[in-house]
């Protein structure tokens, strides 16, 4: 659950950085002959918002209003006593109550002659909320979230991830041998406590003593293999990386089985994305991808930032490679 | 089910509200979604979006197990005859067109959920134990020139060494312009500095909460005095608080000390939140502890009170402990001292 430093550092994501975004948004409206593009947020699926905005929940839920003229409004589920703190860590200015959401977006649209909406992934949009908005005046337009969001566009994107992916591969080569020996428990609170100081946001730490899959730490002792699979966020921009700790020709052996793993993505046809068995050699490795850009269910396309994990085998022991990539023209790389 | 008329429960959770499914299935799914599914004979079918979650589960749940990466796909199953889903306001839409006319689950499921089983209350002393932990740390930890964001991964750090599952943490450091908590910033704690927070670890699925205050130096006659209102509301709950009596004279006996003492204008919504809330499954749970909330408290309700608010004698301050309702009254979770902390500087 966030609880770490949320912030807007601007020598990392500058003004600008926004103001080109939000220019598309408005290019992207003119051509829809749309007035606003409305963007929901919550603690879970805060990709979208947070990339026009900054702005990153830390409970409750809200919707973002991009209009094709004025400045952004956010209703928001939090305190008004907290909507300085709002200010001063995004983009937005003019931050509202949410009450139902409905009511306030349909207020704000009176005010300024909108009959006409567009809301990014409608489909998507909460069951409450999605019924009282469309059971309302406005006709609202469906907005897939590719036509806002594409990270290969957008340098600022994968330069974050890029740093985020970096901090957390730092991370873990530093603290998993220091693991061995220990409980599960002690390796995640180290690593809850390196991250944290280091800025992230959250943190999602998954183990395995190589009997199974990740899965949350249940007080196990760590032996000589084990493996780690992390989600990480860091000013908004989540990754996943999973890494063995093992000696070091079998931690050669797995990156090198997940490159060529990697590389095998990009020819050919594509797999059944999240498919944790799709045998791409006659050396049967399962892989897990899991999106990382907020589609759903699970679209591999240019553009796309995505995770790849490979299992393998070793001296009777699952132990898990997995990286945070995206997909170029040229087919997928890591970030 | 039977008195409803449903063919088929459905539990539903992503990776932020958990707790309608594990209500029913208390595994820590990583998401994104996962349904539990009960038909009216009392068959339990659970549905997962991640491979790993159902990898980990197979074999050790007496149940049907299926994932798809498409949850919609795996709903058709249910999609026959009288669907409750609770949890359905959470669902996305387009998960909903699986049913011809679902109906909301929510409410019915948060009354069961509301009263805990004797099971379900041990989990949460643990909690509260590790809730009190936490807050020592916290305060031994605490140092003038520290970050408030280096404070909070230092317990964060604690208490997953501890066995936390998560923890939900606000914070905040200042004066009398503090006017809430919220997630740290890189503000660098200073000498005369309120620090509060409101530490809610995770055990095995279930939050303890505890609310206190700490004073970086020798606490000012204003801290002093704020910290005794405080004090004396949230014993007046906790004095109160037994079967039978209405949630809504919870908040009012609360607020009634901070009406006597001339700050009635701070219990309201310009300045506050709740006057505490139920724990269990989600670390803010129905009810909220608010004048306008017609509630009867029930033996083996778990909720904390906490009048947290503004005041401005010394600016936002909190304060509350983790209570269970018992025969005729209630007891305190937490055993962390009632009292204004202060730390030397």
């Amino acid at each position: 659950m966030k609880r770490g430093l949320i912030t807007w550092d601007k020598s990392e994501i500058p003004s600008a950085v926004f103001e080109r975004r939000i220019e598309r948004v408005r290019r992207l409206l003119a051509d829809r002959q749309l007035l606003a593009v409305v963007v929901y947020s919550e603690l879970w699926r805060s990709n979208q918002a947070r990339f026009l905005s900054n702005y990153t929940p830390y409970f409750n839920r809200a919707l973002l209003i991009v209009p094709d003229r004025q400045p952004q409004t956010l209703l928001c589920g939090l305190s008004p006593r907290v909507y300085s703190w709002i200010r001063s860590v995004t983009t937005i200015e003019d931050v509202r109550p949410a009450g139902n959401f409905a009511k306030p977006l349909f207020e704000l649209a009176a005010e300024r002659n909108w009959t006409r909406i567009g809301i990014l992934d409608d489909p998507q949009l909460p069951y409450d909320i999605y019924k009282a908005i469309h059971s309302g005046p406005l006709e609202v337009v469906n907005v897939e979230g590719s036509a806002l969001y594409v990270p290969a566009e957008d340098q600022t994107e994968l330069m974050m991830r890029r740093k985020t992916a970096a901090m957390a591969r730092s991370i873990l080569a530093d603290e998993l041998p220091k693991g061995v020996g220990g409980i599960d428990h002690h390796l995640v609170g180290r690593l809850e406590g390196r991250f944290r100081r280091a800025g992230a946001e959250d943190l999602i730490t998954l183990v395995t003593t190589g009997d199974g899959v990740p899965a949350p730490p249940a007080g196990k002792t760590l032996e000589e293999n084990y493996s780690v699979s992390l989600a990480l966020e860091y000013r908004g921009h989540w990754v996943r990386l999973s890494r063995p700790q093992a000696s070091a020709q079998v931690l050669s052996d797995c990156k090198a089985g997940f490159e060529q793993t990697l590389d095998r993505l990009q020819p050919g046809p594509k797999p059944n994305l999240a498919s944790p068995d799709v045998t791409l050699s006659s050396r049967a490795r399962p892989f897990l991808i899991e999106d990382l850009g907020g589609s759903y269910p699970y679209e591999l396309r240019t553009g796309s930032i995505f995770a790849l994990h490979v299992q393998f085998q070793v001296e009777g022991k699952s132990l898990f490679y997995g990286d945070t990539c995206w997909r170029n023209e040229a087919g997928p790389q890591i970030l | 089910m039977a008195e409803s008329g449903w063919d088929h429960l459905l539990l539903y959770g992503h990776s932020w509200r958990k707790d309608f499914f594990r209500s029913l299935v208390n595994f820590n799914f990583f998401g994104p979604h996962a349904v539990a599914g009960l038909s009216k004979s009392g068959e339990l079918s659970i549905l997962l979006s991640h491979p790993w979650d159902s990898d980990f589960l197979a074999g050790r749940v007496d149940a049907r197990i299926a994932w798809n990466p498409n949850l919609r796909k795996s709903l058709e199953d249910f999609a026959s005859g009288k669907t409750a889903i609770a949890g359905l306001e959470l669902m996305e839409q387009q998960f909903t067109l699986a049913f011809h006319d679902p109906v909301s689950a929510t409410a019915a499921i948060e009354r069961l959920r509301r009263v805990k089983t004797a099971e379900e209350i041990e989990i949460l002393k643990q909690a509260a134990v590790l809730a009190d932990l936490g807050y020592g740390h916290f305060v031994d930890t605490a140092k003038v020139g520290m970050p408030e964001y280096e404070l909070v991964a230092e317990v964060e750090a604690f208490l997953k060494s501890h066995g936390a599952e998560d923890n939900f943490m606000l914070i905040a450091s200042g004066g009398t312009e503090v006017f809430g908590m919220r997630p740290p910033n890189d503000r660098r704690l200073m000498k005369g500095d309120n620090l509060i927070t409101e530490l809610t670890p995770q055990v095995n699925g279930y939050y303890a909460q505890i609310c206190r205050t700490v004073v970086l130096g020798d606490p000012s006659p204003n801290q002093q005095r704020s910290f005794e209102i405080f004090h004396e509301a949230q014993q007046a709950a906790q004095s109160f608080l037994k079967p039978g009596v209405n949630i809504r004279d919870v908040a009012r006996v609360q607020n009634d000390v901070f009406r006597r003492e001339g700050f009635g204008e701070f219990t309201g919504s310009k300045y506050t939140r709740v006057r505490g809330h139920n724990l269990g499954l989600h670390p803010d749970e129905n009810p909220y502890v608010l004048e306008d909330v017609d509630c009867l408290v029930e033996k083996g309700m778990v909720l904390i009170a906490h009048p947290n608010t503004y005041l401005p004698l010394s600016g936002y301050m909190v304060f509350g402990d983790t209570l269970v309702v018992t025969d005729d009254g209630c007891v305190s979770l937490n055993q962390t001292e009632k009292k204004l902390f202060s730390k030397e500087v």
